[in-house]
């Protein structure tokens, strides 16, 4: 079934990495589209200093490269100090160790760089679709709950969030399959996701050509099911429940 | 503090316009990738766009696969197969990481582009095509002087997104080595131990590099846009 050039270890190798993908872009995705809906709720909130935070955060990570992100994250940050320092508060601690045994990482620290800035990326453009979503809203709905005595929390979970999501949750679909394929950018931070799982076979056979168009396959197979995940999401929570 | 600042002085040459004997290189190599990339992406989206929009089913199917796979893979993914696995020996291409960059850019842009201009191409109101064929245009004069053109002009804004957010995508040719602003300051890093106060300043300072092109950029086109809205189209058409 499978070609010679897949051997087992190979094989399990490349299952190891495309789990980790997975599971940072579950968890980062997720982690995005929090953050995103609050900076996009807190620059509309007319509270300046939030309104200017956001801002901030929106303008900073929109206009840096992913990859400047995550080597920022990853290299540059943990050189700020020196190297006794940098031990235990990055690759030598109780919670980097717990993580390591949990979750079989050598270095959780590139890891869990990688996954800060891919959150801090994706939810600056998330927190613009979001703001641009709740702007579509009809004025009618909106008055129509303060009329009713809606206090401002009740209006943004009743009226605010579910529709402004489900407006702009088209283009958030977009911008989450393009967080997908910028997991790979983390392979570049030594992180053992697929795309390096898929370097690391290279290495070993010098078949570049073969795991390369496997990696492509698989990365289209996974953005496939990501996009038909989020239509079911769509239509599950967002059109039927509204 | 002095020290950070006299580093970075001291690289500054390298960052901008690469090192000597390697230029153009830098930011400077990175704005040439971009512009060439998304010129380059274009001439091949017209095409793509059209046979997305062709009658004859077999090359829809070829144009959508065309489209769906560049987009649907990471570009990092992308440069690392042009480069080792069609540009490298085993065809007997042996491409430079700089001709393999390009051509990964290129195909990139493209797909993104020919997603643009077919929607765009699909905006075009039928009483402008109808009046150009009324007015005795040939199939060809009416694809390229009122199609095409209709398509690109409302759908600019995604265009100029489209090709600023390629300029910051270049920052991933990295990975096969070409020497654009991210190698540059790899490289001058190096491996030297003594350079690890500066990571962060020197990765900081291209991220400033990067955001001030990218903020800048985008600003001017938001403001070009206002000056220019799609609403108006119309009516320029109808008084040339």
């Amino acid at each position: 079934m499978t070609p010679n050039w897949l051997t087992p270890d190979l094989l399990n190798l490349l299952l190891q990495g495309l789990l980790l993908t997975v599971v940072l872009t579950a968890v980062t995705a997720a982690l995005a589209l929090i953050l995103g809906v609050a900076a996009g709720t807190m620059r509309i909130s007319g509270n300046r200093f939030a309104a200017g935070l956001a801002v901030l955060h929106v303008e900073t990570h929109r206009n840096l490269p992913a990859l400047v992100l995550m080597i920022i994250w990853a290299f540059a940050l943990p050189n700020l100090f020196p190297a006794e320092l940098r031990r235990s508060i990055f690759f030598d601690n109780a919670f980097l160790n717990w993580l390591n045994s949990w979750s079989g990482l050598s270095l959780p620290y590139y890891t869990l760089a990688a996954g800060v800035a891919l959150v801090l990326n994706t939810s600056a453009y998330l927190a613009e679709l979001f703001r641009a979503g709740v702007g579509a809203i009809p004025q009618q709905h909106v008055d129509a709950a303060r009329t009713l005595g809606a206090s401002r929390l009740k209006l943004f979970w009743t009226v605010l969030l579910p529709q402004g999501l489900r407006t702009s949750f088209p283009a958030i679909s977009t911008r989450l399959i393009h967080h997908l394929k910028n997991t790979a950018l983390a392979a570049f931070v030594a992180t053992p996701e697929f795309f390096h799982s898929a370097q690391t076979a290279i290495t070993r056979t010098f078949l570049a050509l073969e795991f390369l168009m496997l990696a492509a396959i698989v990365y289209l197979l996974l953005a496939f099911a990501f996009s038909g995940l989020l239509r079911w999401v769509e239509k599950q929570w967002l059109v039927a429940g509204g | 503090m002095n020290d950070h600042i006299s580093f970075l002085i001291e690289k500054l040459p390298a960052l901008l316009f690469g090192f000597s004997g390697q230029r153009p290189g830098g930011l400077f190599l990175s704005l040439i990738l971009a512009v060439l990339a998304v010129a380059a992406g274009f001439c091949l989206a017209v095409p793509v766009s059209g046979a997305e929009r062709s009658r004859w089913r077999p090359l829809r199917w070829c144009a959508v696969a065309y489209v769906e796979f560049f987009r649907g893979i990471p570009l990092i993914l992308l440069l690392v197969l042009v480069h080792q696995g069609v540009g490298g020996v085993r065809f007997g291409l042996n491409w430079s990481p700089r001709t393999s960059a390009m051509v990964a850019l290129a195909l990139y842009s493209s797909a993104y582009q020919a997603e643009i201009l077919r929607a765009g191409l699909a905006a075009v109101p039928q009483e402008l095509v109808e009046s150009a064929r009324l007015m005795g245009s040939r199939p060809r004069q009416v694809y390229f002087l009122v199609k095409l053109r209709y398509a690109i002009r409302v759908m600019l804004p995604a265009f100029t997104g489209q090709a600023i957010s390629l300029f910051k995508d270049t920052s991933v040719v990295v990975v096969i080595g070409v020497a654009e602003v991210m190698t540059v300051a790899r490289m001058a890093l190096g491996a030297d131990v003594t350079n690890a106060p500066y990571w962060v300043t020197m990765y900081s300072f291209v991220g400033i590099l990067y955001f001030a092109l990218a903020f800048t950029l985008s600003r001017l086109s938001q403001r070009w846009e206002r000056r220019s809205r799609p609403s108006d189209l119309v009516h320029s058409y109808f008084s040339y």
